[in-house]
């Protein structure tokens, strides 16, 4: 028993490395998708949440879409399928584009609320001064959302940063799928697995701990 | 020949669904003229108020401010907003900016006005509303007074031609509306063209120069204060003092 424990101790000393090497493509994956995300779900939420019908309809379609499809298959389309159109991306960047055009559905959503639980009161001030709807936006409403944002937004970046393990699906060379190269050699299932789920865990831990400081600072 | 008026509204018409809250008003306001709106609740004041920015676009009708009409062009529209100042019952201060930044913000980014011209711009605006020493707070540590001194000098800041003032003390516990009465009757004094709707008939009586009466989205009395409230000709008028004023011996 003793002897076992010791074995699968050094067994996972071993392994470690690999794992934690591609747990660097993990975290950079989600860094990159939750960026993308943002970047495109506040276009969405601005197209949301405009007077103009068809803006706002093009911005609803998108978010149904894509939160009406499993993440998996939308990973599939745009590496399996979007070649068979001409548009051929490694699998690193098939990734990024996947997760965060999946992000970016979820994180529309959420800056959309955060924009709408702004007192009206705002927009009404800033417009009296003779700023025009944008910069109003800019300035004054866009700026009041940051502290709610916070939290949501952290939850999304922690689903991602699991999300990305679907990416071995396609061979991508993140945390999972470096386990099951290291699985497929040994026949060690229950350690790698579980080692790789710690890893996981620790990452996941580590960013809510950041977010809890910064939602700390933006109270201040 | 006339002067042309500060404000003008040509029979201003506006519904919201079926509830038609203005009914055909006109009303000129002179230049350096103060006028209170009065009225009971649901008359229509705030929308009277809120259609001479167009905050609310009139259905019909003409608003027309030192005798240009309101544009609906978006861009021209922001510019003439620019020149008409609003104070609103909530004060709607801008809870990220400390008081100094609030004030600053309309000359800066509407104005382009460089940043030190503006800092001193406010400062002055500040300490004219007696508010100084409160230039670097945050709005959340300013009394429901303070904050209302502070929005009035955000809306001067942009140097408007007129002032509007939506129930500018009806949020505002007893004892803090005296100050922010004070900062409206010294610009009053100093000659600022102001529309205000109030429930305050003692700083109306005081203050205004003349008093609108409205009720059911329609003009139905106006007149010199003292003889409006003392001697009052429409049954609504009547009627509505009859309830907001103590009853006389």
């Amino acid at each position: 028993m003793k002897q076992s424990i010791i074995s699968t101790a050094l067994f996972i000393q071993d392994i470690l490395p690999a794992l934690l090497r591609a747990s660097g493509v993990t975290v950079k994956l989600t860094l990159y998708s939750i960026i993308l995300g943002i970047v495109i779900g506040t276009g969405i939420a601005l197209m949301r949440i405009s007077r103009n019908k068809v803006l706002s309809g093009l911005g609803t379609a998108y978010v149904t879409v894509l939160r009406g499809t499993p993440l998996m298959v939308q990973i599939l389309i745009v590496y399996f399928a979007l070649p068979q159109l001409g548009l051929r991306l490694d699998k690193f960047s098939s990734a990024v584009v996947a997760l965060g055009i999946n992000a970016s559905a979820y994180i529309a959503e959420i800056i959309r609320a955060a924009i709408e639980s702004i007192d009206p009161g705002q927009m009404e001030a800033a417009r009296s001064l003779g700023m025009s709807y944008g910069l109003a936006m800019r300035r004054i409403i866009i700026p009041q959302t940051y502290r709610r944002l916070l939290p949501p937004l952290g939850n999304e970046f922690i689903a991602m940063l699991k999300d990305t393990s679907l990416i071995a699906f396609i061979g991508g060379e993140e945390l999972t799928r470096a386990g099951q190269h290291i699985i497929s050699a040994t026949f060690r299932p229950w350690p790698v697995y579980i080692t790789v789920a710690a890893i996981y865990l620790c990452m996941t831990a580590l960013f809510s701990l950041f977010v809890q400081l910064g939602e700390r600072k933006l109270l201040q | 020949m006339r002067e042309i008026p500060m404000v003008e509204l040509r029979g201003v018409c506006k519904s919201f669904g079926n509830l038609q809250v203005l009914k055909d008003i006109n009303l000129r306001v002179a230049k350096g003229e103060v006028v209170s709106i009065i009225g009971p609740s649901g008359s229509g004041k705030s929308t009277l108020l809120r259609c001479v920015n167009y905050l609310e676009r009139p259905d019909s009708g003409t608003v027309s401010i030192a005798g240009n009409p309101v544009p609906e062009d978006e861009n021209a529209l922001n510019k003439a907003r620019a020149k008409v100042g609003m104070v609103f019952q909530h004060f709607n201060l801008f809870p990220h900016m400390t008081a100094l930044e609030n004030v600053m913000e309309g000359p800066v980014q509407v104005k382009k006005m460089p940043k030190h011209e503006a800092k001193e711009l406010a400062l002055s605006l500040l300490s004219k509303v007696g508010l100084a020493d409160k230039a670097d707070a945050y709005p959340r540590r300013l009394s429901g007074g303070q904050k209302q001194r502070v929005a009035i000098a955000r809306a001067l800041a942009m140097q408007p031609d007129v002032m509007l003032f939506d129930e500018a003390t009806s949020a505002l516990d007893p004892e803090l509306i005296g100050e922010v009465l004070q900062v409206m009757r010294d610009l009053a004094a100093e000659g600022m063209t102001m529309l205000v709707v109030t429930h305050e008939i003692g700083f109306a009586r005081e203050v205004s120069d003349r008093i609108v009466v409205l009720a059911d989205g329609q003009i139905v009395e106006e007149g010199r204060p003292e003889k409006l409230l003392s001697a009052p000709k429409h049954q609504r008028t009547r009627e509505f003092l009859a309830k907001i004023l103590p009853a006389r011996a």
